[in-house]
């Protein structure tokens, strides 16, 4: 017996171990009681440094609440356990994307029509908010802090030396690649082994050549795609024939590498891909122009969308003080600075100064003549960038949207449903 | 020992020739976290020559940007207590199973049971543990170290107990006619004399705890602390990744790992003599 | 008797809390992962009870028919080429040879490099250096990359894994070398067709539990291969290596089809361990023979 007992006292080390675990775990309740205890978590890590900044900032100057902002790595599978854990941060700043509109399908978001705020963003992202509500229904739950943009990016010191022009239709660009292909200089480059690269051209053609929200009309039964973005798939192709011999075998950092180091004079992606082609050349004169899908100019537009926007979520206790927060980031001057320090378009109203590689755009920008990337509406699981790599290779306009319309269908069966199901209630389009 | 017989020379050069294939690559990394993002180039003989200015800043900028002594701390707690917990437990579960499995069904069913465990992929799990550790307010490192525990029994045990049918019973049956007592006997016999397996498995636990991002992932976020492949994660964003910075820490990740591994094949070598007794 | 009850009492009180933790933290998560198989749960908020629908669009969808030939080609393939290069060179590095413990430590190397790293180096190789190589001595076949071709990308992951996990697999040779008589495995090393059959019919039937076990490995390690298809290829060209892992964790946890994903989890789990049952019955049967 005496022997045995020896085996069960190792054995209850390890419950013990488990047990004070769980007490070490449950230790830590926060220590200051009378202030406010705000936490942001935020899906940028690049900007990890504007945003301790302005937490050091703001916890300076506020002796009421006490905010935390993390900016980790992979935040949307952070964000993903922590609501499954139901340990919900008071404020997320996501992108307007899709999972932004499954959080609010879920009721994960606070509506917050009632922040003051809002009356200084741009109607344009507000409504580019709105449209990405699966159903229409009341409700803000998102202020749009700032977008990026996608088109062309060029080397600006080629092109003035060339004398080459900017291009403001589909045949202007076409007759410029070949007059750059005629002086022995690749017109683009692309990185299409990572499959994501694929969409920055899809995108930025697809908003000048189908309509802005041809994934809701799909949804309510009105179009299909094979309708919608033949010409657009069929201009993606003309695309290829001027990058490299085999765009499948490079991949975005070797594009960004290549376009750095002058091999290329353009480079069809967001102004997110600047701060690393300057990594590789922190001399090189970038500017960009916006993507001339059409030969009517009226139809061409900006491809923007909204790159950061905060939301408090629904569980959050103190609607007052994450106003408050809220407030102190659209201050102008943080804004500025967060426009400056990442290239971004500011999605308030107000004298910014914009960063130089997006001259090019200002016009538009200016005007609000921008449409959202079509990929927001697209689920990552039907990986239709994947699908568009297999198109680029396959170079089967009719099969690829075939494709495209069935596995929509798949994927979407439950949005689908949902969106028929509220036309049925509310007597066809009413939007 | 080795001195007493020739040398094998031809082996010896043949396996140096094999050596190429790791040479070239780590020369690359190491050429690679020299250089500065400047130098980047998509030429062959860009990418191979030397750096331009021999410093070690990537290191030190490395070490800052991961706060490295810090999750270097936090890697280095999480996988020796990892390694002792798994060599302790692993081993005396797969002495139980191993000695059992062949004349026992309840044991052969848990052997099955726990070494299926290792084809459960890990991504049907993540949700649910997330839940359960916050829960069972195991969101920190002991909840990490105990999942790692649970994580790497199906392959620690299919080791022991694969390990153990080469261990004779008459080992065991001389001990037990002196009246030690089965957890006596494991202790002074068995344990001892499966030192290269030991040895095996801490090597094989340590690297996969050294190396994993999932898990603490999930379970540590926004406590503040950070394992050091967490922490390595911040030369990474969609966008844009610092290859020399990350490359530089890679390497020095990598330092850790490597010693712990010459010290362990020595054990691994020993066994030679305790392994010959059959 | 007195001993026998003793024995069997030690065996119980070792197993039983061990069990009971595994239990806990890994057989409750996955009961509960079975049972979000049966709904849309997207992996957050809330979720629908669908039924069987999950399993049925399992059975109907291309890309996992396809995820599953490409996974099991890969793990084949894989499984016999690391296992022969590791067993040789277990043997090689088991021989009498010179600076025995630096060639010991730097085969080591490619399994502590990170994927990042790994993803990095072996990208640039198959993109710049392996054409050029290929131009250089004129073959055809060799002057394009193997990642921007659908026929060959899966070879190119071969390479990788075999790369990575050949040090793991020679550890456990090594250490199962260790268990064999030295004169036994001695004469087993390289030196002619008598080594050869020394080695055949002395020293791997001793090592025949290592083998098994790098044969589990080799089919886990292989069958649930995500991080060298992140680091080369992400699913691609043409979504033709896209693994059952690479699927499950890219739909399932980044995007929203969690339900569906546990569904393929549950199948893959089942399809995996029938596998690994016919495997050890098949080499446990030898063992016995032997």
């Amino acid at each position: 017996m005496k022997k045995t007992g020896n085996v069960a006292k190792s054995m209850v080390l390890i419950v013990v171990l488990a047990a004070s675990a769980c007490v070490s775990g449950c230790g830590n309740s926060t220590g200051d009681g009378n202030k406010t205890e705000i936490e942001i978590v935020q899906y940028k890590p690049e900007a990890a440094n504007y945003f301790e900044e302005v937490e050091a900032e703001f916890n300076a100057t506020h002796d009421d609440i006490h905010l935390t902002i993390d900016s980790p790595n992979d935040a949307s599978t952070i964000l993903r356990t922590r609501f499954i854990r139901e340990d919900y941060p008071d404020i997320i700043g996501i992108g307007g994307d899709i999972n932004y509109s499954y959080y609010m399908d879920a009721d994960i978001l606070m509506d917050i029509s009632d922040y003051e705020g809002l009356s200084s963003i741009k109607q344009s992202y507000l409504d580019i908010g709105e449209a990405l509500k699966i159903i229409p229904e009341d409700g803000v739950y998102g202020v749009p802090y700032v977008a990026n943009a996608a088109g062309v990016l060029y080397n600006k010191d080629m092109f003035e030396e060339y004398g080459w022009e900017i291009p403001t239709t589909w045949d202007e660009l076409l007759a410029l690649c070949d007059d750059i292909q005629s002086e022995g200089i690749l017109p683009f480059y692309f990185g299409f082994r990572d499959t994501w690269t694929c969409l920055a051209p899809w995108n930025a053609l697809a908003v000048d050549l189908a309509p802005s929200d041809v994934c809701q009309q799909v949804n309510r039964g009105e179009t299909t795609f094979s309708e919608e973005y033949g010409e657009v798939a069929e201009k993606m192709l003309r695309l290829l024939e001027y990058g490299p011999d085999d765009p499948l075998a490079y991949a975005y950092n070797d594009a960004c590498t290549a376009f750095a180091n002058g091999e290329s004079a353009m480079y069809p992606i967001g102004s997110y891909a600047v701060p690393q082609i300057l990594s590789v050349n922190e001399n090189m004169n970038i500017d960009s122009f916006v993507m001339p899908g059409s030969n009517d100019t009226s139809q061409n537009t900006l491809n923007s969308g909204i790159d950061l926007q905060f939301c408090v979520t629904a569980e959050c206790e103190n609607k007052e003080a994450a106003y408050e927060v809220l407030d102190f980031l659209l201050d102008d001057e943080n804004i500025q600075k967060y426009i400056d320090d990442q290239n971004a378009i500011p999605c308030k109203e107000g004298d910014f100064e914009l960063a130089s590689m997006l001259d090019g755009m200002s016009e538009y920008i200016e005007s609000g003549n921008m449409t959202d990337y079509q990929d927001h509406y697209y689920p990552s699981e039907m990986a239709v960038d994947a699908q568009i790599q297999t198109f680029l290779i396959n170079q089967d306009v009719e099969a690829f949207l075939s494709k495209f319309d069935s596995d929509w269908k798949r994927y979407n069966r439950d949005t689908i449903r949902k969106v028929q199901e509220y036309e049925q209630e509310h007597g066809g389009t009413a939007q | 020992m080795e001195d007493k017989k020739r040398t094998n020379w031809p082996v010896t050069i043949l396996l140096i020739l094999g050596l190429i294939t790791i040479a070239f690559p780590l020369y690359m990394t190491v050429v690679i976290a020299l250089k500065q993002p400047s130098e980047m180039t998509n030429s062959i003989s860009g990418i191979l020559s030397l750096p331009q200015h021999f410093s070690l800043d990537n290191f030190a900028q490395a070490m800052e940007v991961t706060d490295f002594w810090h999750s270097l701390g936090n890697s280095l707690l999480i996988s020796i207590v990892t390694v002792v917990l798994s060599v302790v437990l692993h081993s005396l579960m797969g002495y139980a199973i191993g000695r059992n499995k062949a004349h026992s069904k309840f044991y052969k069913f848990v052997y099955l049971f726990v070494v299926s465990g290792m084809f459960v992929p890990f991504a049907i799990l993540m949700m649910p543990l997330a839940k359960q550790t916050a829960v069972m307010g195991l969101a920190n490192w002991v909840g990490v170290i105990l999942l790692y525990v649970v994580f790497y029994m199906p392959m620690n045990v299919l080791l022991y107990t694969g390990y153990l049918t080469n261990i004779p019973m008459a080992l065991e049956e001389a001990a037990k006619v002196d009246g030690a007592s089965t957890w006596k006997t494991y202790w002074r016999v068995i344990f001892p004399i499966m030192k290269p397996m030991h040895a095996t498995v801490a090597v094989l636990t340590a690297l996969s705890v050294w190396n994993d991002v999932m898990t603490p992932l999930i379970i540590m976020s926004g406590t503040g602390s950070n394992t050091l492949p967490l922490a390595q994660l911040n030369f990474q964003s969609q966008f844009g990744t610092n290859y020399n910075l990350a490359f530089a820490s890679y390497l020095l990740a990598l330092i850790p790992i490597l010693i712990f591994y010459v010290i362990c094949q020595k054990q691994i070598l020993n066994g030679v003599v305790s392994g010959a007794v059959k | 008797m007195k001993k026998i009850n003793e024995r069997k009492r030690t065996f119980l009180l070792i197993t039983i809390p061990i069990l009971a933790l595994f239990v806990c933290f890994n057989t409750v998560p996955l009961i509960q992962g079975v049972i979000y198989s049966f709904t849309n749960f997207k992996g957050f908020g809330s979720f629908d009870w669908v039924g069987l629908r999950n399993y049925i669009d399992l059975f109907q969808d291309p890309r996992v028919g396809n995820s599953y030939l490409f996974t099991f080609k890969l793990a084949i393939v894989a499984t016999i080429v690391v296992n022969v290069i590791s067993l040789i060179l277990a043997l090689g590095l088991n021989s009498h040879i010179k600076f025995k413990s630096f060639l010991r430590g730097a085969y080591f190397i490619p399994n502590v490099l990170g994927a990042l790293v790994v993803g990095y180096i072996f990208s640039y190789f198959f993109t710049y250096i392996l054409p050029a190589m290929g131009e250089m001595i004129g073959s055809e076949a060799l002057s394009s990359s193997m990642l921007s071709n659908r026929n060959t990308a899966w070879i190119a992951i071969v390479i990788v894994c075999a790369w990575q996990s050949i040090a793991m697999n020679t550890i456990i040779y090594i250490s199962g070398l260790q268990t064999v008589p030295e004169d036994v495995y001695e004469a087993g090393s390289l030196d002619g067709a008598k080594g050869w059959k020394k080695f055949w019919h002395l020293t791997f039937p001793l090592i025949i539990p290592f083998f098994t076990i790098n044969m589990v490995l080799c089919v886990k390690n292989f069958l649930m291969v995500f991080d060298q298809i992140m680091a080369l290829t992400k699913g691609g060209p043409a979504q033709s290596t896209e693994s059952i892992s690479y699927l499950i964790y890219n739909n399932g946890i980044s995007g929203g089809q969690f339900g569906f994903q546990s569904a393929n989890a549950v199948i893959f789990f089942i399809v995996i361990v029938a596998i690994s049952a016919a495997q050890m019955l098949i080499s446990g049967r030898k063992e016995e023979q032997l």
